[in-house]
């Protein structure tokens, strides 16, 4: 009997040791500093910019990132459930916000992978479903018509007949489950306390305003996204557009 | 006895009043008021804070506090007191309460506010209901980030209540009650403590609690009482949350600036009000007056709708007395000025060319009626947020 016991112990011991989370080591804060522009340029509210060889400028330029993934080949580290990134905030012209993921265990990642937008499970709540503080309890950007969160806004002014007046003013605002995107980009990223401990990424309005094959979105005859639950086209086609406009550096 | 008595009357008397004097003089709890207070002359008060669970609706948000300001019984109460007493005024005539009246959803439904010395200030006064959830600053041009920081202003603004505050927090450390609510809000052990600080932080925990009910008509039909609109208010609806699509109905686009469950945006915008050649020529800078950003001159924080039919006269100048009027204005697009709301020009159905289609007369009746349904009785009829003096 006092053999068996033993045993079993032996045995319990080493499953409770075969089931430890692959993920537990050497672990350290990591940092990733987002921000807009406009091809090259910082993106600034109310800056005017070429597009379309007419001048645009932007108003508004936020979006929400969700299930943040680091990747390798052994494991994928979730460092956030979602981020809210207010680009033009109200205080100033522009904001490249960083942001602090805690605890990220330290490693080699080949890849990064972004939801654009709010994750299905977390969009099927609502702000009132979040402490204050969270960026899901944002009043602001939950659209009780879609039943969503407005997982990116892009809003200005573009002067489409170059006769110095804006008079077309563009308001794109992609949300619901059917408009979520998931990207991974390939670049590798090591994250070790005191050495590799940040990160940059960016996203290029002038991109997502360029369609696949190099042509300009179609901004006069679709200046807005539509507010019909039903009808995503310009939500989806823009939102197609995240992958080439991100880029990730370390 | 009564041969004594009748005698000596008035030395009994005197006797008493000496006693009692005495007494009073002797009262270790209560110094009363007095140049050289006795340090410590309120810790014989117990201090025992209760936190105030601020009722709310329970599909609205968690209500933000501030760490350095917790929500406590005694704290709302002192708040409440101090939002409705004149004390706070240079001649003890006017106080918070003054322009922002409970049953006008604390707004005073003037064009610009009276201040003691009979002068009008520049902008409307601005409802406080819901106030708890604007955090992208207070005031139309947002210039008080918090609660407590706008609670300082108006007391020493000269065409609102003309005072300073070294002369309230002498009146309130010679007053006979507020030295001991201070305590109880605080735990300060004697009334040199009382700072304007504290005076804040406690109406700002008293405007905290002015939350709707979560029982106006609006409420209850979003709720689930479908029977709560008839067919106009639910075409309203439709069309200011631009969810009539499936219904033929156009796009009011109120909503993208107030919005959410207060539908109250709290974000800053050139609503187009007025035809300016240049952002300079604004009578009224707004924003820019505190960011210094060009293109936030002529824009001012979108207020909310709930209660709307309230309090009037509307916009930063009370320039409208009716809501018929406000919607007129924006059914006219503003005037193309440049920072104007991206929206403004955006009302009705898209023609396919950039333009829209605005609204018909019955839209336009229809979006005022939903406006209608969005007066919440419940919370200006709240006792817990009444004059507490009256």
């Amino acid at each position: 009997m006092k053999k068996y016991s033993l045993f079993l112990t032996i045995l319990s011991l080493l499953f409770i040791l075969s089931c430890k989370d692959k993920n537990e080591g050497p672990s350290t804060d990591f940092s990733i500093t987002f921000s807009a522009t406009y091809g090259a340029e910082t993106l600034e509210k109310n800056k005017d910019y070429t597009f379309n060889g007419f001048p645009i400028f932007v108003e508004s330029c936020r979006m929400y990132l969700s299930d943040i993934r680091l990747i390798n080949a052994d494991r994928e580290v979730i460092i956030s459930d979602v981020e809210y990134l207010d680009f033009t905030p109200e205080n100033a012209v522009s904001a490249s916000p960083t942001i602090v993921f805690k605890n990220v265990p330290e490693g080699d990642y080949t890849s990064i992978r972004l939801g654009y937008g709010v994750s299905p499970a977390l969009n099927a709540k609502k702000p009132s479903n979040f402490p204050a503080g969270s960026p899901l309890a944002i009043e602001n950007d939950y659209w009780a018509g879609w039943k969503s969160y407005i997982f990116s806004v892009l809003d200005g002014k573009a002067d489409p007949d170059n006769n110095g007046t804006k008079n077309l003013s563009f308001s794109y605002h992609c949300g619901s489950d059917a408009v979520y995107k998931t990207v991974e980009f390939f670049t590798p990223i090591k994250v070790q306390a005191d050495a590799f401990t940040q990160a940059s990424i960016s996203f290029d309005m002038k991109e997502f305003l360029t369609n696949d094959d190099g042509t300009p979105y179609d901004m006069v005859n679709n200046p807005a996204t539509s507010n019909d639950a039903g009808n995503v086209v310009v939500a989806q086609a823009l939102t197609a557009h995240w992958g080439r406009a991100t880029r990730v550096r370390q | 006895m009564t041969t004594f008595l009748q005698k000596n009357a008035l030395l009994v008397v005197m006797s008493f009043i000496a006693g009692f004097v005495f007494l009073e003089a002797c009262r270790p709890e209560d110094p009363g008021p007095g140049p050289n207070p006795t340090p410590g002359d309120l810790e014989y008060i117990v201090y025992d804070p209760q936190t105030y669970v601020i009722p709310k609706p329970t599909f609205f948000p968690e209500i933000p506090i501030p760490a350095d300001n917790p929500m406590t019984k005694d704290g709302v109460q002192l708040g409440r007191r101090l939002f409705y007493d004149p004390i706070l005024s240079a001649d003890s005539t006017m106080s918070c309460s003054s322009c922002h009246l409970p049953e006008a959803s604390f707004t005073d439904n003037k064009k610009f506010s009276i201040g003691i010395d009979g002068i009008a200030g520049k902008r409307n006064s601005m409802s406080l209901l819901n106030v708890a959830y604007v955090t992208d600053g207070l005031f139309w041009d947002g210039r008080a980030a918090t609660l407590e920081k706008q609670a300082l202003a108006p007391v020493e603004d000269p065409i609102e209540l003309h005072n300073s505050w070294d002369n309230v927090i002498k009146k309130l450390k010679l007053h006979p009650t507020y030295p001991q609510l201070f305590r109880k809000a605080f735990g300060i052990n004697d009334r040199e403590e009382i700072t304007k600080e504290l005076a804040a932080k406690a109406i700002a925990q008293f405007e905290r609690i002015l939350i709707s009910s979560g029982n106006s008509k609006f409420d209850r039909f979003v709720n689930g009482d479908v029977d709560a609109f008839d067919d106009e208010e639910i075409d309203g609806k439709l069309m200011f949350f631009d969810e009539g699509a499936a219904y033929n109905l156009p796009d009011a686009q109120c909503f993208h600036c107030h919005g959410g469950v207060t539908l109250t945006g709290g974000k800053f915008f050139n609503n187009g009000l007025d035809s300016v050649g240049n952002l300079s020529e604004f009578k009224d800078l707004g924003r820019y007056l505190v960011t210094g950003i060009e293109f936030d001159k002529g824009k001012f924080r979108a207020t909310t709708m709930r209660n709307i039919a309230l309090t009037a006269p509307y916009m930063h100048d009370g320039r409208f007395q009716t809501l018929e009027e406000v919607i007129e204005q924006y059914h006219d697009n503003g005037f193309g000025v440049v920072n104007e709301g991206a929206f403004l020009n955006q009302i009705g159905f898209p023609n396919g060319d950039g333009t829209y289609s605005g609204l018909t007369e019955y839209q336009k009746k229809a979006i005022v009626k939903f406006l209608h349904t969005l007066t919440d009785t419940d919370f200006i009829n709240n006792q817990d947020i009444q004059n507490p003096f009256q």
